[in-house]
Order: structure tokens, then sequence, then C-alpha cells
């Protein structure tokens, strides 16, 4: 199948193994990868924080080059940015002119048709859950909320887990409860973040893990940075580092 | 009537002000629905390992209303016949009669069976009134009154104040004994409210009961009897009906 | 009494944090509360089907609020009640104070009723010279103790045992004792006493029929049935969103309610009243006013996204699935609406420019509309009131900044009347994102120089803790590393690994 890679901003400039690791999965269950090197933010900071127009901006500029494509699927290690994708028709509700507005909405469902998070596109559009991995260790995994709540995403990355030969995956206390990232929120309020981020540190630690695997780079950086902070042994790991292993 | 005018406008106003968003939203919860319909529910999923409320069909209305009214602290008590619906009667006020409840002055409601009941029950306590006002009735120990239905799937009564003078009754006291046919037993709660908005006028005022009072506003712990009744009692009555003589 | 606002949110959030003894009660009150709402609503079979339904029941309602409001308060007139309209809390309170005055009310007995509490219906109350006792147990704690609810369901949450014993003991003489049930009944008999001398019983309402007149109150405890049966008088207070259509609409409502709020199937009791009672010799209420409140609520009609906010049946859920309140609480928010609907509902209450803070003080994970019984999706709901937020501020700033500038440059908190943080460097920063996203030539020069910068900062692969001038002049980088350390911009980003040969490779697990 031919997939255009959405890296994502942030694992382009700070985690690009995560990127690296998603194009390598792709490949080996037989994927045609493309990237567009023109892409790089889906706007989620901006329309999260309130700021509409320049969510919009960057939404319009995204779908255009998605629709230039000729991918059958746009691929992310990332829920929240795939969910933001799938928000983009609501930046089309209010401002500006109506019959425009209905003309970007159907644009803006057309390309998140076709826009999938890494898991789910394994599993329910390859429908494999078996990528071939190999990695020692006992790992758990945190859910990120807008893979699980906005994606349903949830049995997906647990399967592929799941066949990671010698991997051993326990459960978190509270895998679906969040990890107070939460974007600009977890700068705008760091002490709640911290503080919410505290009982997820504690499960981990509870969990007796060398991995905590996720699916987004964003919750990773949160539990990762605190993680390091605290000197832990405990890894941060990117679901598709986890699967390209072997 | 300007605020009242004033109100109606302000609601009309929005309404109308909200009539194209309204258009673009209808339009997305389509698509949304398309989407869920996709890729399934996970979330339902997490929620569907269902055990089902508790009526199997092999349990009669009795035994699923019983089993639900002890879950929630009530007692229930099954009577064949009137004979025996005195007998449970007097077993009741007989081990509240040992315990710090006391069970020495009763109030009843003014349904006329009762006193006739209370007149068979050889228990012997202080006083009987029927009906007392809403001042005497803080110095009772004991409520009696009928039920008008109850629901099986909770574990519920249905007190209608057109029936019976029984508001106060089933309340002040710290313990409340009440009567119901086993006729009156409805499974759910959506068929009881059904029976009751039946009639052309609704009564003034109709009562749920489920299990005795309770708080758990100290520290979340549980605490009985807050402001109502520490102690309920239900007699089921198998036999032919009573309440409705 | 030193009541929190909305307008010092963050300050009372960090004061919150720091009450160990608060973060403790509340971990165990919402994890306990969360756990009962799973089990009861996985006893139902069709609960989403049962929350599709009263939400669609809720929107009707909401489409059709002025036909349904005049129905309810035609049956109810009709059935003996008399209905009155207030536009807003002074109105509110006008009337159920010109009420009591009338009837020569001393007493007063209240029921729990967030809607008294919105519009501080006691302190009106006792400028009129009477005397008003919450019956609510948890509700009389925090009035002896002159504090404010912290939970929806449990309003006394905050408080140890210990405590309200200490406060039982200072103000009602008891001999101390950290039995719970002695606690209660001393309570109770405290309360007998007041409810036998009241002459003025106030409750709310959790539903309103329009078919038949009917308003219905659930609780607990017993002191609704007390407030709405003894007194000569009930005068019951609910907001214009409180209507159902049809009478066996509440079927669907009592299944979730309950469930959502504590667990129950049912709460001990629910009253069911529908106008006054028909002969003198009855029990109850010789009269029953009830007070229609809009305080606001019309306005939120105006868009399908706020107006699910009118859908919330105040059952407390999402209070006790959200991260944020199970780190703060309720007081934090400075409103008798806390947590996620809280945070939707205020600032429509009472204005954006006043409670700005609350829709910022969320992740936006959604556990709040996962376990909402009306479906509201709160997480759209914030997003659509921070668009507002900035939308506005980018307005105030548009027309006062240049005054504001000339005098001294330090940033103002408020302006007068209440109105937005100036926050001119997050609108320009974001202004500056859109400008270098939209450019990828522009992004990767950026990240170069991010490179560049970072270098003095960078140890052993990561940024620790950042102070001091550059803290000051990045303020998120110094609010993320506080605690958390942060990863560096890469060596080499995932698009120039892809230029140096990544594009090229094809051979899958060469290049880990």
């Amino acid at each position: 199948m031919r997939v255009a890679l959405f890296v994502t901003c942030l694992v382009d400039q700070m985690w690009p193994s995560v990127g690296v690791s998603t194009l390598e999965v792709l490949r080996r269950v037989g994927c045609t990868v493309e990237f567009d090197e023109r892409q790089t933010c889906c706007g989620q900071p901006a329309f999260n924080t309130g700021y509409s127009a320049e969510a919009r901006q960057l939404a319009e500029r995204f779908i255009q080059m998605c629709e230039e494509s000729e991918a059958e699927a746009i691929v992310s290690p990332s829920g929240s940015c795939t969910a933001m994708v799938h928000h983009y028709p609501a930046l089309f509700d209010n401002a500006g002119d109506a019959q425009e507005n209905h003309e970007w909405r159907r644009r803006a469902r057309a390309v998140a048709e076709r826009t999938f998070e890494l898991s789910s596109f394994l599993v329910r559009v390859l429908k494999i859950d078996d990528v071939g991995a190999r990695w020692p260790g006992r790992v758990t995994w945190h859910d990120a909320c807008h893979a699980l709540r906005d994606l349903n995403v949830h049995s997906e990355p647990r399967r592929l887990i799941g066949n990671v030969r010698e991997a051993e995956f326990v459960e978190l206390d509270n895998a679906d409860s969040c990890c107070g990232f939460g974007g600009t929120f977890s700068v705008k309020y760091p002490e709640i973040s911290v503080a919410i981020l505290d009982q997820k540190i504690e499960a981990i630690e509870k969990a007796g893990v060398q991995a905590v695997v996720s699916g987004d780079a964003s919750c990773l950086m949160q539990i990762g940075g605190r993680l390091s902070r605290k000197g832990s042994n405990v890894r941060a790991m990117h679901l598709a580092e986890l699967l390209a292993s072997r | 009537m300007a605020a009242r005018e004033s109100i109606l406008r302000s609601i009309r106003e929005h309404l109308v002000a909200s009539a194209p968003h309204d258009v673009v939203h209808a339009e997305k919860g389509d698509e949304q629905s398309e989407l869920t319909l996709d890729i399934g529910h996970p979330n339902g999923d997490r929620l569907s390992a269902s055990v089902g409320v508790q009526n199997d069909g092999a349990r009669s209305l009795i035994e699923v209303f019983g089993a639900n009214l002890e879950a929630v602290g009530g007692h229930c008590i099954v009577a064949r016949s009137e004979a025996e619906v005195i007998e449970a009667l007097n077993g009741i006020i007989a081990s509240l009669q040992d315990s710090p409840l006391r069970g020495r002055t009763i109030a009843l409601s003014n349904a006329p069976l009762l006193e006739r009941l209370m007149a068979r029950v050889e228990t012997r306590v202080d006083e009987i009134a029927v009906s007392p006002s809403a001042a005497e009735l803080f110095d009772y120990d004991v409520g009696i009154s009928t039920a008008q239905a109850a629901i099986a799937e909770t574990g519920t009564l249905m007190i209608d104040s057109e029936a019976e003078r029984h508001r106060l009754v089933s309340l002040v006291p710290p313990a409340h004994i009440a009567i119901v046919d086993a006729a009156n037993i409805r499974l759910t709660l959506g068929e009881t409210l059904a029976t009751a908005s039946q009639g052309p006028e609704l009564s003034p005022t109709i009562t749920f009961i489920t299990g005795p009072s309770r708080t758990a506003d100290i520290e979340l712990t549980l605490a009985i009897g807050v402001h109502g009744p520490q102690e309920l009692y239900v007699v089921v009555n198998e036999g032919p009906p009573l309440t409705n003589s | 009494m030193s009541h929190l606002t909305t307008e010092t949110f963050d300050s009372n959030a960090r004061a919150a944090l720091v009450d160990t003894q608060l973060r403790g009660a509340l971990r165990n009150a919402t994890s306990l509360f969360g756990k009962r709402r799973l089990a009861a609503a996985r006893g139902l079979e069709n609960w989403e089907d049962l929350r599709t339904q009263a939400r669609a029941i809720k929107d009707d309602v909401l489409l059709h609020l002025d036909r349904y409001l005049e129905e309810f308060v035609s049956n109810a007139e009709q059935r003996g009640a008399k209905v009155h309209w207030a536009r807003d809390a002074s109105e509110a309170n006008q009337i159920v104070c010109d009420l009591a005055r009338q009837q020569g009310v001393r007493n007063v007995v209240k029921s729990k009723s967030m809607v008294t509490e919105e519009i501080h219906l006691n302190d009106a109350l006792q400028a009129s010279g009477m005397e008003v006792i919450e019956t609510d147990l948890g509700e009389y704690i925090i009035q002896l103790a002159g504090e404010a609810p912290s939970h929806i369901i449990v309003p006394a949450i905050h408080k140890t045992k210990g405590q309200i014993a200490e406060l039982f003991t200072a103000k009602l003489g008891i001999e101390p004792t950290d039995d719970v049930d002695k606690l209660t009944s001393v309570a109770r008999n405290v309360l007998r006493q007041r409810f036998a001398n009241a002459d003025l019983g106030i409750s709310g309402v959790n539903f309103a029929v329009a078919e038949t007149g009917t308003i219905l109150i659930l609780e607990n405890e017993g002191n609704v049935r007390l407030t709405t049966s003894l007194p000569k008088v009930h005068i019951a207070l609910m907001g214009i969103e409180k209507i159902l259509p049809r009478f066996v609409d509440l079927d669907v409502f009592l299944k979730l309610l309950p469930r959502s709020g504590t667990g129950q199937q049912l709460t001990t009791y629910q009253s069911l009243i529908t106008g006054t009672k028909r002969r003198p010799e009855d029990e109850g209420p010789e009269q029953l006013h009830i007070v229609l409140l809009d305080n606001g609520r019309s306005r939120m009609l105006a868009h399908p996204t706020t107006r699910q906010a009118l859908a919330c049946i105040r059952c407390g859920a999402c209070l006790n699935a959200c991260p944020v309140y199970q780190q703060i609480g309720g007081h934090a928010y400075g409103s008798v609406y806390p947590g996620p609907i809280g945070a939707v509902i205020t600032p429509q209450l009472i204005g954006l420019g006043k409670a700005s803070q609350l829709p910022y003080a969320s992740s936006l994970c959604g556990a709040c509309r996962e376990v909402c019984p009306v479906k509201i999706d709160i997480p759209e709901l914030l997003l659509h009131l921070r668009a507002e937020i900035t939308d506005r501020k980018q307005e105030q700033e548009q027309a006062g900044g240049r005054r504001q500038e000339q005098a001294g440059g330090r940033r103002q908190e408020q302006e007068a009347g209440g109105s937005f943080k100036k926050r001119t460097g997050e609108r320009f920063a974001f202004r500056l994102f859109a400008a270098v996203m939209t450019r990828p030539r522009t992004y990767e020069f950026s990240v170069k120089v991010g490179r560049l910068l970072q270098r003095s900062i960078v140890r052993r692969g990561k940024i620790g803790r950042v102070g001091g001038m550059l803290a000051q002049l990045a303020p998120p980088l110094g609010a993320w590393t506080n605690a958390r350390d942060m990863r560096p911009i890469a060596e080499s980003t995932f698009r120039e690994q892809w230029r140096a040969g990544l594009r090229d490779d094809t051979d899958p697990g060469s290049d880990t």
C-alpha cells in the first residue's frame, strides 16, 4: 500500500528516531512510504490555545498538501496530531464565507478519512497485529488521551505489543488516565500538570517495568522528562520504536 | 410579567441566532456517527461487560424486589396471608424493642387496614396513634404505612399522597414499616412511572423510597438514618390484596 | 469567610496542591465515585443508548425551551403552584425575600441546591433578617464552618471527621468524638429542632416536567422530604434548563443521574411534587412557589456548542473523572460549579472576562466527555471558549494596549471591570508560530537556530532546570524544566535523515 508519512513536527525536531522507526515498520509490512518535505505542524498547539485563525491557516496548508498526494493512507505516529486532522472540519464552522467553509469542511473530511494513527492503521486497515518485533524486557502502556478518546484506539497497541517477542506486558493501574501534558496546559499550569503526571509516574514505578510505551511523543516527553529528572531507569519509548526493534 | 416576557424573548432571540450554526453542527454530527460506525466502539467495549439488571426471568418479582431492597440496607419479609402479615408486624416490633430504636410508640398512617392489623399484634406497645400531627410525630418510635406500589429492579417503594396520609409517618420516626401487596410490584421504574401518570390527575406528591435514609458526607463513611428512618421494613403480602380494601 | 474567586484560579490551585490532606481526600473520593459509577453503568445493558436518548431529549427541550417552559408553567399553576420568573440573581433573591417577608417568615430550612448557591440566596435572606439553615449534612457542616462546597455531591469532602468533630464541639458544644455515626446523630437532632420550627422550606429542582407541571428532587438523607413537607410554604428554585417534556422521560434520567453521581441504582428518595395539596387537612405545605431563573442561561442557547452546557444534570461525574479536579478540588475554581463542567458553565454565567483562566484549566484529555451521562462534549466547549477568549483579548488589546504601554510597560493582570489577562506575548508567539510553520524553509532554519541556541543548556543529551534570565526570556522553558527534563532538538532531524539517505533506503531493518 502506498502510504504518506506524517511524522509531526515534534518527532521531526526532537524525536526523529520515532519517525525512522515508523518508516521502518511501515516498510517492513510492505508499504511504499512517501514523505512530503513541505510538512510542518498540524496546527494543534494554536487550535488548543484558542488561536483558531492560525490553526486554520495550518489546516488549509495541510489539506492542500495531502490532496496532492496519491497515497491511499496518511499515517502518523501520533494520536493527537491524527485527532487534530480529524478535528479540521470544526475549524471551518464559523468565520468567513459560508459556501467557502462548506467546501473546506468537505475537503477536510476527505483528508481526515484517510489519516490514521500508526497502531490503528496496522491493526484496523492492514489487519496486521504482529510486525515481527523482538524486545527483551518488561513493558507497560500509557493510553494517550486523544488516541484513546478521539480515535477509540485501545486494543490495537495492546495487540501489537502482545506479539513482540520476549516482551512481557503489564497493564498500568491508570493506563487510561491523562499524563498531564495537555499541550500549552503543561506550561500554563505546570504545577497541576506535574501533580497529574506524578500519579502516572507512581503507577509506572509500581509496575516495575524497563520501558513505558505510548503512541504519542508529547506524552512521552512529559513522562520521560519526569522520569529523567527523578533519575529513573525506566525508558519512555514510542510504540514505533518498540515495533521496529528486532 | 416583565421578567417572563424578557426571558422568553431572550430564549427565542438566541435560538434564532443559533440557527445557522445548527445547520453546520448537524452536518458534523452525521459525519461523526459515520466515523464511529466505521471503527467500532472500544470505549463502549470497556463498558459492555454487562452484569445486567438483576432479573433473569427465573426469579419472581418478589425475590428481585427483596434482593434489591436488602442490598440497600432495607429488610423484606414475605407473608402469604393476613395472618402472616400480622405475624411479621409482631416480629418486627418485637425486634425493634430489643434494639436502641425502642419500638414502644407506634404511629400509623390513616389507612384503615393498619388499625385492624395492629389490633391483632400481640407484642405490647406503649401507644398506638393514628395519623398524629407533624409536631407530635417527632416523639414516635415507629411509623407504619402501606405503599401503593413497589419497583422490583431497584427495591423501591412508591407512596402516593392521594391514597394515604403517610408522607411524614414514613419519614419522621426512626423506623418505618411498610406493607405492600405483591400484586402492586412492577419490574421497572419505567412501568411504575407510566402507571402513576395514567390517571386523569397526577397526585400532588409521589415519593419513591429505596432503603433507609443514608449519607456519606463525612469522609465518605456511610451513616444510616441521618434525617429519615434508620430502619426500613417492607412486608410483602402475597395473599389476597389488603391495601386496596 | 474567605471565598476564593475565579480570577485567582492559578494561585488557588497552587495553594490546593500543597494541601496534602485535601489531596488525599480528593483521591479517595474521586476514585471511589469513579469506580462506583463504572460498576453502576455496567449494570445496565443499554447504558450507551440511555445516554444518547437523554441527550436527544435535552436537545429537544433546549431547541424549544420557550414552548416547554410555558407548558410547564401553565400545568404547574393549574395545579396550584405559583411560578415566578427571574432574569438574574438579584431578581430571584428579591422574589424569595419578598415572599418570605409577606409570609412573616423567621426560620428557613434549605435542602441542597446549587442554584441557590449560584445566586447567594442565603446572604440575601440573612440580610432580610431571616435565619437560614442548610439541612443536607455536608452543607450544614460547611455552613457551620463558613466555607464553600468543594464537590457537587459531597460538599464537605475537604474536611476530615476530626475537623468536623472540632467544629461541632466548638459550635454545638458536644463532647469530642470521631465516631461518624455519633456526629451524624448530633446533626440529626440539632436539625430536627430547626425543621420543627421552620416556616419556610427552600429546595432546588432536579427535573421539571412540562407535560404535568411536576418538579422532581432527588436525595439520600430525607432532608428534602422534610423541607418540602413540614413548613407551610415551599419555594423551589430552578434554572430554566431543568425542563423535561414528558413524565415518562423521568425514567431515562432517573437511570442516569444516580448511577453517574454516586453509583446508586436510585438515590434513597425521589420527591415528585405536582402543585399543592388538594384538601386543607392533607399533609404538606399550603403554598408552592417555583422560581425560574435565567441568569445567563438563555445566552448559551445561541450556539449548539455552548448550548450543550445546559444539558448538564449536575451529577458530578466529570469532576471525579477530571485529572485536574482530582488534584486541586473544587475551591480553586472559585465558583459554585467546579471541575470541567464548571470550567465551561462559570465563564458563560459570570462572563469570560472574569473567568478567563477556567477554560484553560484542562489538559483536554476528554475523560469528562466519556463519563458525561448526557454526552456533553466538554473539550469542544473548552476549545470554543478559548477561541472566544483570544478573540476578545485581541479586541481589547487593540483598544487599550497603547494606553497601557504608556502607563509603564509592566503587564497588568486585570483591567477595570474584570477582563482578560493581557498576553500580547502569547498572541505574538502564535502569529510567529503560524508564520514559521507555513514556510518549510523558515521552519528548517528556525530548527537550526534552535539547535545553536540550546548548546549552552544541553547537558548529557537533555535540558535540565532552566532558571534566571533565560527562563524570563522564555517562560514556557522555565515552566517546563522546573520539574521535568526536556529533550533537546535532535542533532539531525527526521527530514535531514530522510534527505541523507532514508528516502532511498528501502531495505527494512537496516538503519536503527
